[in-house]
C-alpha cells in the first residue's frame, strides 16, 4: 500500500524497445540485448547497436551469472520508496556476457560481501507487472 | 586541436556567502552576484553584450525566467544581445567558459556575464532534496528501481577504489578535513567550525562506507563571472586570469555504463587541458578540485597528475593540500565544507581559482599563485571537465 510514510516503488519507466526485457524478467529469465551485425553484446537495451550503428539487434538468454564490480549497503538516508528496505545492498553487476547492469544483492549477509565476489541472478516481484532481476552471492 | 591559450580572460567575479536564506528570493542571490562581478571587473554595466545564466534546479519556473531574459530586465543591461542558458549540471561553468571564450574568439561578443543562483538549502526540503537528487541524471528504467540515489552513487565508486588502491576510510575523511581548513578561512563558506578525521569517522554511516560527513549539504547561494578577450583583459587589470587550457571527457549517462568508477574520465580531460596550457601538473599552484564527496575529489586530484594513482588519500591526510601545503586544494571549501548549491559547487571552484590567480583570495591566498587547475562534472559525473587559468600566458 502506499502512503505518505510508505510511498509506492518506482516503477521501471520502459522503453518500447526494452520491453522484451521486462516481459522474459516476469518469467524469471534474464536476457540481454545483442547486434546481429557486429555480434557484440547491448545492455541497457537500445534502439541501435551502440557499438556499430546497426538498428539489427536481437535477444539472447543470458547466463544469469557474473561478479560484483561494485556494491554498497544502505542504511539511512534513502529515497522516500526504499527507507523501509534499508538496510539494502545497490551494486553494479560484471555479467559474464561482458555487460554490466545496476540492480540489488539479495539472500545475503551483507557482511560478507566483496567486490569480485561471483553472484547469480535471482528475481523478485516489485508488482503484479514487475518481475525485477536481483543477484545474490552464487553458492 | 588548435590551441586558445591565453586568448581569454575572466575578469571578474561575484559570490554572495553560502547560506540558508528563507526569506529571500533566488533572484537576489543572482542580482548580487552579478554587480559584483561587473564592478570589480571595472566595466560598465552596459559592456555586457551577452549573459549566460545557468539553471537553478529548486524550481523550473524561476529558471525559465532566467532563460527568457530576466536577469538582463532586472540589471537593466541596455547592450546585450543574447541571453541564453547553460546547463550541464555541476560542469555547467566549465560549459559556460567553453562556450563564452569560443564565442569571444570568433567576434560574437564582447564582454560575457554568467550568472549562477540557487535556493536548494531553503527552496525544497531535506527530503525533497534527497528525492529530487534520486532520479536527477539516474536512469528511470535501470537504476532509479533498485534505489540508486546520490549516496549510492558516491558509495559504488568509493568501495572500488578502496579495493583498487588500498586507500583507507581515514585518508577518505581526510578530504573532508583538508577542506575545511580552508573552510574555516573563507567568509563565503557555510561549515567554518574545524573538522577532525575522528569526528568524519564517527559521523553516520549512510551507505557504506560513505558517511554522513563525506557528504554534501545543500544551501542557497549565487556566484558569477566576466569573461572577456586577453587584450581587453589587460586594460582592465594587471592580474586577468587567463583562460589556459580546457579539457573534457563524457563517458556515461547511466552510472552503471560508466567503463571505470575508480578513474571516469579524468585522466583525457587532463591531458587536453594541459597540452593546451602548455604546462605540466607540476606547474599548478592550487588545485580547485570538484569534491561533492570526497572519493571524487581524490580521483580527479590523481587522474588529471598530481600525484600518482593511490597517493592522494595519503596527501590530503598528511596536509600537503592544506593552507601552506605543498599543493593547496580545493581552497573555497569546496561543497563538503562551503556548501552544495546545485550546479553552483563548480561555478565557486571556478570563481576561486579565478579569484587565487587574481591575487584576491585574502587569507587564503596561495603566495605566487601563477597556475590554478579547477575541475567540474556534472550529474553522476558523466563528463569530466578540466580548466587551466594563469596570471600569464606559457
Ligand atoms: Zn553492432
Amino acid at each position: 500500500m502506499s502512503d505518505a510514510q510508505h510511498p509506492t516503488k518506482p516503477r521501471p519507466v520502459v522503453q518500447p524497445w526494452a520491453q522484451p526485457f521486462w516481459d522474459a524478467a516476469r518469467e524469471k529469465r534474464l536476457i540481454l540485448q545483442h547486434c546481429e551485425d557486429c555480434n557484440k553484446p547491448i545492455h541497457y537495451p537500445r534502439i541501435a547497436c551502440p557499438h556499430c550503428g546497426s538498428a539489427r539487434t536481437g535477444w539472447r538468454v543470458a547466463s544469469g551469472r557474473g561478479q560484483i564490480y561494485s556494491y554498497t549497503v544502505v542504511v539511512s538516508n534513502a529515497p522516500s520508496a526504499f527507507v523501509a528496505d534499508m538496510p539494502y545492498v545497490v551494486a553494479v553487476i560484471e555479467l559474464d556476457e561482458g555487460v554490466r547492469m545496476l540492480s540489488n544483492i539479495v539472500d545475503c549477509d551483507p557482511q560478507q560481501l566483496r567486490c569480485d565476489m561471483p553472484v547469480e541472478v535471482t528475481f523478485e516481484q516489485l508488482d503484479a507487472e514487475f518481475m525485477l532481476p536481483k543477484f545474490r552471492p552464487l553458492t | 586541436m588548435s590551441s586558445n591559450r591565453g586568448k581569454t580572460a575572466i575578469v571578474g567575479i561575484g559570490e554572495i556567502p553560502t547560506g540558508r536564506y528563507p526569506e529571500q528570493n533566488a533572484i537576489s542571490f543572482a542580482l548580487d552576484a552579478a554587480r559584483m562581478a561587473i564592478a570589480d571587473a571595472g566595466i560598465a554595466k552596459d559592456e555586457i553584450d551577452f549573459v549566460i545564466p545557468t539553471t537553478a534546479v529548486f524550481s523550473f519556473q524561476f529558471s525559465n525566467e532566467l532563460t527568457t531574459c530576466r536577469l538582463v530586465e532586472e540589471l537593466g543591461l541596455k547592450g546585450v544581445s543574447a541571453n541564453t542558458t547553460v546547463f550541464s549540471g555541476g560542469s555547467s561553468s566549465t560549459n559556460a567558459l567553453r562556450i563564452a571564450s569560443a564565442l569571444i574568439e570568433t567576434g560574437r561578443a564582447r564582454n560575457i556575464l554568467f550568472v549562477h543562483c540557487e535556493k536548494l538549502g531553503t527552496g525544497v526540503s531535506t527530503q525533497g532534496g534527497i528525492d529530487l537528487f534520486s532520479t536527477a541524471g539516474i536512469s528511470m528504467e535501470w537504476e532509479v528501481p533498485y534505489g540508486q540515489h546520490y549516496s549510492t552513487v558516491a558509495a559504488l565508486a568509493t568501495q572500488r577504489y578502496k579495493h583498487e588502491t588500498g586507500t583507507t576510510d581515514e585518508e577518505l575523511s581526510a578530504v573532508c578535513v583538508s577542506n575545511r581548513k580552508w573552510a574555516e578561512l573563507n567568509p563565503n563558506a557555510f561549515f567554518r567550525k574545524p573538522l577532525t578525521v575522528a569526528e568524519v569517522m564517527g559521523s553516520k554511516m549512510l551507505a557504506t562506507p560513505l558517511r554522513a560527513k563525506h557528504s554534501n549539504m545543500l544551501f542557497d547561494g549565487g556566484a558569477a563571472f566576466i569573461v572577456t578577450s586577453a587584450e581587453r583583459a589587460r586594460n582592465l587589470t594587471d592580474k586577468p586570469a587567463y583562460v589556459l587550457g580546457e579539457g573534457g571527457a563524457v563517458t556515461h549517462f547511466a552510472y552503471h555504463q560508466e567503463p571505470d568508477l575508480t578513474r571516469f574520465g579524468w585522466a583525457k580531460a587532463g591531458r587536453e587541458a594541459f597540452a593546451e596550457a602548455g604546462i605540466t601538473p607540476a606547474d599548478i599552484n592550487v588545485a580547485e578540485i570538484y569534491d561533492s564527496y570526497p572519493i571524487f575529489q581524490l580521483i580527479a586530484f590523481e587522474e588529471i597528475g598530481l600525484c600518482p594513482r593511490g597517493e592522494a588519500g595519503a596527501m590530503h591526510l598528511h596536509g600537503d593540500t592544506w593552507p601552506g601545503g605543498q599543493l593547496p586544494t580545493t581552497t573555497d571549501g569546496g561543497m563538503l565544507s562551503k556548501g552544495h548549491t546545485g550546479a553552483g559547487g563548480s561555478v565557486s571552484l571556478l570563481v576561486e581559482a579565478a579569484r587565487q590567480v587574481m591575487g584576491r583570495a585574502g587569507q587564503r591566498q596561495v603566495p605566487n599563485c601563477r597556475f590554478a587547475v579547477e575541475t567540474a562534472v556534472g550529474g553522476t559525473y558523466m563528463d569530466a571537465q578540466v580548466t587551466i587559468l594563469g596570471n600569464e600566458i606559457p
